[in-house]
């Protein structure tokens, strides 16, 4: 916030300080449509900030600094531009009542970072160089990019993540959740959904499910630590041939294999202490589910694309029955 | 899950000390390693040799350890470094009261070892006590791999036999015990 | 029962064979019964060696120990301050690591509301956080203060659920159920194993994230007025 404050004096936006870019009625199909378009011009530094209740956010990025809003929805609804400080307030609002469904289409410069937050909201982000907060209750959330803080939140929906470095945050209730080729610090919880991590690059990573099964393909660091937890799922983990870690294999009612030797050190009761690889700087691996398997592998032996069928088979989204509900 | 940090740091933490305080002629930081690790090895050298040398053969493990703690240089955990030497103590047991190698690769009928040795019907054993009666080469495989977690070629290695008589114990020795599961 | 087939057994259950065995002995093994039950109970047996329990000897062996202790060489170096010193940084350390892990527990457990940061009910926010002493006796305590924070949260939820639309307080209420079922998993398996710490510490996650999602329903619903 202060960061944000310190900003705030070098930059101004070229933005009037009330800009409604709402236009009245429309001519679309069934009730009365509205839409919107206005572009105007970001310094450096400006943040993103929407709002919408239901819907979609969909923001791409290009090489200007400039920043597009296109809207589309009933004429009871308005959406609503305006700038506070270094921040670009997108807000949708009802006429009367509660508001309805709305449709942005945003375009803003790479560099520029951004809040995305709704309610019966599907967001998705495509190409953003800079931090990205996102959260829906009922909706998917897809991003690629991002870096600096990445926190993607919903409550029944699925989250995507690609291509994204930095500190990131991902967590859901119901609905899987998958990261693709991303590196920095993660931490990913939701209750009732599969966690697919690939091609990662981190040194911290934690990861807990209650429902729901774990895969982590990615670097494992020397010193690093890798936490993953499931209740009932199985846990699968890509081991690189020369990575030295150690930690422990926890199980209840299941079994752990692993495609590689495995050194057991200390055998308790349902938990396996464990190394592989030596090292003096060997990594720190804990994994544990209740009912569920653990599987270590080395890379290529999982195939992760029957896997990503599987698991968008499981899409959260009813979003067309949303949308009669709330028009 | 981070709570397992928290313990485990703080059960290492403690046990980092009183190593370090045993190392340097501490008796009563010895005595609490001696408490918490007691159990574990009486276990493992029970196991391995018969139930009478047990109690010998654990202060035996214990003393070397306090002779040895000066070279302990904390790379491994106190608790694995001490279970190595434990089974070292017993392997030199072993050899030294004469369970020759002779007996070891020859003897391979554990099934009627532990049927045949006792009066007492097969089927009332427990699991400990069927472990027990099994022949010392089944039983002292199958506590290495399937109770202890090494690999056939390091059992090969520390029992001077080849893989392939590993295995094939391992297996005799499980055969006999599925009589005895006792659950 | 064939021979050829049950000797390898052991094998394949520790994964040994090569791949041609390996699939010759599945395909043998779906055919028949009897190596099929072999094979099940030999996994039994190795389930249970590797659920075997240690015990301590029957008589106390460290009086004896203790009369062959000879004195170290270094001991005679040592004195009691430095001692002192060493039990000092062995507390240091301990209250480090109990920091450490509060620092993780309270990032992880952290949830922000969505529309709101103020959350109805500000159920202690520590209560997640075993105190520094965490140990699984003092796990007992550490649970009936988090049955406490699940209740008061439940209850808050019920009272402001109104504020959520019914979709949303279905999924949350299933997920919680999802969630208890896992509980009283853990529960039982305590039961059976009370002394596990990997189960204290399964169970003590689980309840985690149900006290989790029991705030972040509360932020919800103060959100959604």
């Amino acid at each position: 916030m202060q960061m944000l404050c310190a900003a705030l004096a070098a930059v101004t936006l070229a933005l009037p300080q009330r800009d409604n870019i709402h236009q009245g009625q429309g001519r679309g199909q069934g009730q009365g449509q509205g839409s919107g378009d206005t572009t105007f011009a970001v310094q450096s530094g400006a943040r993103l900030d929407v709002n919408n209740f239901g819907g979609e956010i969909v923001v791409k990025t290009w090489n200007q600094n400039s920043v597009q809003v296109r809207s589309s929805h009933s004429s009871r609804s308005q959406v609503n531009v305006s700038a506070t400080g270094s921040t670009v307030l997108v807000r949708t609002e009802g006429r009367r009542g509660p508001p309805s469904i709305v449709d942005l289409d945003i375009t803003v410069p790479t560099w520029m970072g951004m809040t995305l937050s709704g309610t019966y909201t599907d967001i998705s982000v495509d190409g953003a160089g800079g931090s990205v907060t996102a959260e829906s209750v009922q909706g998917d959330i897809a991003v690629t990019g991002g870096t600096g803080n990445v926190a993607l939140k919903s409550v029944e929906g699925g989250v995507t993540l690609a291509k994204t470095r930095g500190r990131i945050e991902v967590n859901s209730v119901q609905g899987d959740i998958s990261i693709e080729e991303a590196s920095g610090d993660i931490t990913v919880e939701t209750v009732n959904g599969d966690i697919t991590l690939t091609r990662i690059d981190a040194a911290n990573v934690e990861v807990n499910t209650v429902d729901g099964e774990v895969l982590y393909d990615g670097s494992i660091k020397p010193g690093g630590s890798y936490r993953l937890g499931t209740h009932d799922g199985d846990i699968t983990v890509v081991i690189p041939p020369g990575t030295s870690v150690s930690g422990s294999l926890s199980t209840f009612d299941g079994d752990w294999d692993a495609s590689f030797a495995v050194d057991t050190l200390r055998v308790a009761r349902h938990r396996f202490t464990f190394a592989i690889g030596r090292g003096g700087n060997s990594a720190r691996l804990e994994l544990e589910t209740f009912s569920g398997n653990i599987k270590l592998r080395r890379p290529g032996e999982v195939d992760l694309e029957s896997r990503k069928h599987k698991n968008s088979g499981h899409s959260h989204n009813d979003r067309d029955n949303d949308n009669e509900q709330y028009n | 899950m981070p709570r397992q940090v928290l313990e485990d740091t703080l059960t290492a933490d403690s046990i980092a000390a009183d190593t370090a305080l045993a190392a340097s002629g501490d008796p009563s930081a010895f005595e609490r390693l001696y408490r918490s690790h007691v159990a574990r090895v009486h276990t493992l050298v029970r196991r391995m040799l018969d139930a009478d040398e047990a109690d010998d053969v654990t202060q035996d493990v214990f003393i070397r350890a306090w002779q040895k703690l000066s070279t302990f240089r904390g790379e491994s955990a106190f608790g694995t470094w001490l279970h190595r030497l434990a089974v070292n103590v017993v392997l030199a047991r072993r050899k030294r009261v004469g369970v020759e190698r002779g007996r070891f690769l020859t003897e391979d009928g554990p099934l009627d070892g532990v049927t045949g040795r006792r009066e007492t019907p097969e089927l009332s054993l427990d699991f400990e006590e069927a472990l027990a009666r099994l022949p010392a080469g089944a039983r002292q495989v199958f506590v290495l791999h399937d109770v202890e977690g090494y690999r056939h070629d390091e059992i090969a290695r520390m029992l001077g036999v080849v893989p392939g008589t590993s295995k094939s114990q391992l297996h005799h020795a499980r055969m006999a015990l599925r009589r005895h599961l006792d659950r | 029962m064939n021979d050829q087939w049950t000797n390898r057994l052991s094998e394949y259950l520790d994964g040994e064979l090569d791949n041609e065995e390996r699939v010759a002995l599945e395909a043998h093994l779906a055919t028949c019964g009897s190596c099929y039950a072999t094979l099940a109970e030999l996994r039994q047996v190795v389930a249970r060696a590797q659920s075997l329990a240690d015990s301590s000897p029957s008589t106390d062996l460290w009086p004896d120990i203790r009369a062959r202790l000879t004195p170290s060489r270094r001991a005679a170096v040592d004195r009691p301050d430095r001692l002192v010193r060493r039990r000092f940084s062995l507390t240091v350390g301990q209250l480090l690591a109990a920091s450490i892990v509060l620092a993780l527990l309270s990032a992880g457990g952290m949830w922000i509301g969505l529309r709101s940061t103020k959350p109805t009910v500000t159920a202690n926010q520590n209560v997640t956080s075993p105190p520094p002493d965490y140990t699984l006796a003092s796990a007992g305590r550490w649970r009936t203060s988090t049955d406490a924070a699940v209740t008061e949260l439940e209850e808050a939820l019920a009272r402001n659920q109104g504020q959520l639309d019914t979709a949303t307080v279905r999924v949350l209420r299933q997920n919680l159920a999802v969630i208890d079922r896992a509980i009283a998993q853990a529960q039982r398996a305590l039961k059976r194993d009370p002394g596990s710490n990997y189960l204290n510490l399964h169970l003590a996650n689980t309840m985690r994230q149900k006290i989790e999602l029991l705030r972040r329903a509360n932020a919800l619903a103060a959100g959604q007025s």
